[in-house]
């Protein structure tokens, strides 16, 4: 029999030792939490236009903003992307909507090909007027929307109504896209956006992917990625780095920057387009201006590798054959490609064979790699000192599949598959920190390690 | 010698590019279903709105009474004439010279990015359809 002081201190030492691991934990687990600071004005628009961007409706069919811009697909959508969408999602809205169903959208294009219509020229001939064009992504804006001419958007740089300028660009995206009918009466079938929404769009959508360009020559440590820089870089080979400065999206010819410049390169002139192989009907795109005069814009390319497929038709899948088409004759043909033979002292446009096509699309593999980690440690980073836990998952999970986007971009090309290692333990990190209550700090910051030690093996 | 005829083929191909540069543009066909007033980053700023005082066939010319004077409007073959029928909740519609009748309510966007002039030629004129 034990005595009365037994038993109290026999309860005592169970109660410790069952209650002790809960109390570290539960302290371990409220060493991650720091309370963020109160969000300033300029975070408070981005938020306020990320909502805006993701769940706005504007009163119209049913899309929003994204809709054909996803976060969890760079901002863009592909065959693959569409692939695995649930049948009502409102991208379709042409198959289930009776009033869309004819001159909307042509739901084979867009299912195959990625591909979205647009009356460009004109609402009057619905039937027989119109193009059709692939999504680009929103990331980079702020380096790639301006021009001395005045803000470039969309595929040819006419994409906004009013004063043409990205706050614009939503007013006239709600016009084509988000409609209940095609009668198009604001009020009816939509309302349009109000300035305070196009101010808070604009601020989230310049604050997506970077803030600023590159400065080539990165310190390579691929052989064949290093030798893709030399030659994208090499004003006498690949003269990418003409339109392309520091593969961005401005052009500068040795007379200073241009901006982003508008320029024929005969992407319509491809032959076996893979939409015109279809039994569809897909006009010519004439591109800037009503008629058109056949330029398109400068997209960036540190974003391209993994926001496929290129070009204003989704023309080309891989980036390697949108690095060939800079070798064809629908390019060497265009009025770009004549300029640009003629300013060569041989007399040559741009001539490349298989090898350098391949080290120029390894070079844009790697630094697209390198954004995405850039963004990933970003996002890790962020998802630490935020306090609300969807808001972590929704950071973590984003940074998982910008991990996941790297494995793939490098893996792609057969490049460093150290690197491609280190990313793989990154992402398992990340998904862990997504799952995790008490570790999810810790998680976190180990695919930041992975993350960096992904990098170096990249770059010095 | 090479590199020098290279970077004076480059500057030339440079201006040329650059000369044949069109200035940035607005997509004018999504601009027909926004009313009056309410075009983003031009209404109130790069237009002018008020009312239509007379008009000149022949001559393709119409005078408009806005808020800080007269405005002389000169409408050329790329002028876009819109009719606003927002606020009869029927879709707004291509227009022509002939919608424009004095005592119609007008917003009109000069060509470039004028501000404040007495007459213009006009990259574009939506008016508003009055009730039947």
């Amino acid at each position: 029999m034990r005595s009365r002081e037994e038993m109290v201190s026999l309860v005592i030492k169970r109660a410790a030792v069952f209650c002790l691991p809960s109390v570290l934990l539960a302290v371990l687990g409220l060493s991650g939490c720091k309370t963020a600071p109160p969000p300033d004005p300029q975070s408070q628009l981005i938020a306020k236009g990320r909502d805006i961007f993701f769940n706005e409706t504007f009163a119209g069919n049913g899309r929003t903003c994204g809709t054909c811009h996803p976060a969890e697909n760079n901002f863009t959508i592909d065959p693959a992307f569409i692939a695995a969408l649930p049948k009502d999602n409102p991208l379709f809205v042409a198959e289930f909507n009776p009033a869309l169903k004819e001159n909307f959208e042509n739901p084979a294009l867009m299912r195959e090909f990625g591909l979205i219509q647009e009356n460009l020229d004109g609402f009057d001939d619905l039937k027989n007027k119109f193009v059709m064009r692939g999504v680009p992504h929103v990331l980079g804006l702020r380096t790639s929307v301006a021009s001395p001419g005045g803000p470039r958007t969309g595929w040819s740089g006419d994409g906004a109504p009013g004063d043409g300028s990205l706050r614009s660009f939503g007013v006239g995206a709600v016009i084509q896209h988000f409609t209940k009918t095609l009668n198009r009466v604001p009020g009816i079938d939509f309302r349009l956006p109000t300035e305070d929404e196009l101010d808070a769009l604009e601020a989230f959508q310049l604050s997506l992917g970077r803030q600023q360009d590159l400065v080539l020559p990165l310190r390579l440590k691929g052989t064949v990625p290093k030798r893709g820089q030399a030659i994208f870089l090499d004003n006498s080979l690949g003269k990418c780095n003409l339109c392309h400065v520091n593969a961005g999206a401005t052009a500068n010819f040795g007379g200073g920057s241009l901006g982003n410049a508008n320029f024929n390169t005969g992407v319509e002139d491809l032959p076996d387009q893979p939409a015109r192989l279809t039994t569809q009907t897909v006009p010519r795109d004439d591109g800037f201006h009503t008629p058109g005069d056949g330029t398109f814009n400068v997209p960036p390319l540190v974003e391209a590798a993994d926001s496929g497929p290129f070009f204003h038709n989704n023309a080309i899948e891989t980036i390697e054959g949108a690095v060939a088409f800079y070798d064809g004759d629908a390019f060497n043909s265009s009025p770009a490609g004549l300029a640009l033979k003629q300013a060569d002292p041989r007399g040559v446009g741009i001539e490349l064979d298989g090898t350098q096509i391949v080290a120029i699309a390894a070079f844009l593999r790697v630094i697209n790699t390198l954004e995405n980690i850039r963004q990933s440690i970003m996002l890790l980073e962020s998802s630490l000192s935020v306090s609300s836990p969807e808001e972590r998952k929704r950071l973590l999970q984003r940074a998982a599949a910008e991990t996941g986007d790297s494995i793939r971009v490098l893996e792609g090309g057969g490049l460093h598959p150290d690197a491609v290692a280190h990313l793989r333990d990154a992402r398992r990190m990340a998904e862990k920190a997504v799952r995790s209550v008490f570790f999810n700090r810790k998680h976190t910051e180990a695919a930041i390690r992975d993350q960096k030690k992904a990098r170096a093996v990249l770059v010095d | 010698m090479n590199v020098m005829k290279f970077v004076v083929g480059v500057v030339g191909m440079s201006a040329l590019l650059v000369g044949g540069q069109p200035p940035a543009s607005a997509q004018k066909m999504t601009e027909q279903f926004i009313p009056i007033g309410q075009s983003p980053g031009l209404s109130g700023k790069a237009t002018v709105i008020g009312k239509l005082q007379s008009v000149n066939t022949p001559q393709k010319t119409c005078v408009i009474a806005g808020p800080t004077g007269a405005l002389n409007v000169t409408v050329t073959e790329q002028t876009k004439i819109w009719l606003d029928r927002s606020k009869l909740q029927q879709p707004n519609l291509k227009g022509t010279f002939a919608d424009l009748r004095p005592g119609a309510t007008v917003e009109v966007k000069p060509e470039g990015q004028q501000r404040g002039v007495a007459s213009a030629a006009a990259e574009w004129i939506k008016v508003q359809a009055a009730s039947p």
